[in-house]
């Protein structure tokens, strides 16, 4: 009763084992209950071209949106492009595989964390210059103070690695995941999109329906 | 420098889009006429010579922008009217005539792209010097990303703060909305 109320049991357990599903006779078993759980009210729609669609190019934009990151220094690129066709790569997926099994599998914890993690790290990059008398993201100290090899190179690509990067990614998956909570019908909202204890939100939300 | 064949077509696509943007009455059509419209800015930074607002323009106009909006029209009610276009509502167009034209005569004023005597060309302390000094004072190739990482790494910093606040908040009030709504 605390593990699922709307799926079936076999359809959470193809969810759960998502990344590894590449069959398409594990996908056609998961994905017909997914919107059986939406009603008549749910707006996703099992295309069979967009998931075919998806699998080839999900692969390559990642890969581009990590390029993206971690080559902005050399070419046009950054953190917050490459940020951005990262989360884009999550959403295309949400969007072609369902939004509901994409935010099981992509946890609200990840996305949270990436984001806070993100602001933190950007802000330790900056003020670790200030413990050896420099300034607030004086990258210059890195090399010259701490004698890292291409010091100042390295933290200024870590600012847009580890900093910018995984909080434009992870602010532009959890907004679409917060806007998309809605309308999957209400007990896909309730029972997924609560931070923190999974089933206590299942209860709640089936006591209110 | 006068603009070729395909900055008068990428003008005219992103001029036209944007019309009917604003024209439709359909909110669906508005958001996928909007969102080739920030396509065609995408080409045309590209041609302007500035891929990394190109790439964000397509990223986040292109691509997230209509995502969410589709989202949030496919969670609201779409009226069902006849008409395509939307009404013009005549004293609004009077103010965002006049605002049009203001913008337009500054537009005189500014230097022909690529022209000798640009303030960025004829005197070019400022701009010369990033150029010139960007990889030996940070180490990355591109100036862009110097400036934006490494000489106005502080702004960078507060803009990512900005995005951070304003997603949490954002994450947060939708989050109330959804788990307290009838």
């Amino acid at each position: 009763m605390t593990e699922d109320p709307t799926e079936g049991t076999e359809a959470n357990g193809e969810t759960s084992s998502r990344e590894a599903n590449d069959e398409p006779s594990s996908t056609d078993s998961q994905l017909p209950t997914e919107t059986d759980a939406m009603g008549p009210g749910g707006t996703y729609v099992e295309s069979q071209v967009i998931m075919t669609t998806v699998r080839v190019v999900a692969p390559f934009t990642f890969t581009y949106g990590l390029f993206l990151t971690f080559h902005g220094g050399g070419s046009p690129g950054g953190g917050f492009q490459g940020g951005a066709v990262v989360g884009t790569t999550i959403l295309m997926i949400a969007f072609a595989f369902g939004i509901e099994p994409t935010r099981d599998w992509l946890s609200n914890r990840t996305v949270v964390g990436l984001a806070s993690g993100g602001v933190l790290a950007f802000a330790l990059i900056g003020l670790l210059p200030l413990l050896v008398g420099g300034r607030f993201l004086e990258h210059a100290v890195y090399s010259d103070e701490f004698g890292l090899y291409h010091g100042k190179k390295y933290a200024l690509e870590g600012v847009e690695i580890v900093g910018i990067a995984p909080i434009v990614s992870a602010i532009v998956i959890g907004l679409f995941f917060t806007i998309a909570a809605g309308f999957v019908g209400q007990g896909a909202a309730w029972q997924s999109s609560g931070p923190g204890s999974y089933p206590e939100h299942d209860l709640d939300g089936g006591d209110e329906e | 420098m006068s603009p070729g064949a395909i900055e008068l077509v990428l003008f005219a696509f992103v001029l036209l889009t944007a019309l009917a943007t604003a024209a439709f009455r359909d909110v669906l059509a508005a958001i996928i006429v909007f969102a080739a419209y920030s396509l065609g800015m995408a080409i045309y930074y590209a041609v302007l010579l500035a891929p990394d607002v190109a790439m964000t323009e397509a990223a986040i106009g292109a691509g997230v922008t209509t995502l969410l909006l589709l989202l949030t029209i496919a969670k609201t009610v779409r009226p069902g009217r006849d008409e395509i276009f939307e009404s013009i509502h005549w004293s609004g167009l009077l103010v965002v005539g006049a605002f049009t034209t203001v913008i337009l005569v500054t537009v005189t004023s500014f230097p022909e792209i690529g022209a000798s005597d640009a303030p960025i060309v004829s005197n070019p302390e400022v701009s010369q010097y990033y150029i010139e000094e960007a990889y030996h004072d940070t180490g990355v190739e591109n100036a862009v990303t110097a400036v934006l990482a490494g000489y106005r790494g502080f702004d960078t910093f507060g803009e990512a703060v900005v995005v951070f606040a304003a997603g949490v908040a954002t994450m947060v009030v939708l989050h109330t909305e959804v788990f307290t709504r009838d």
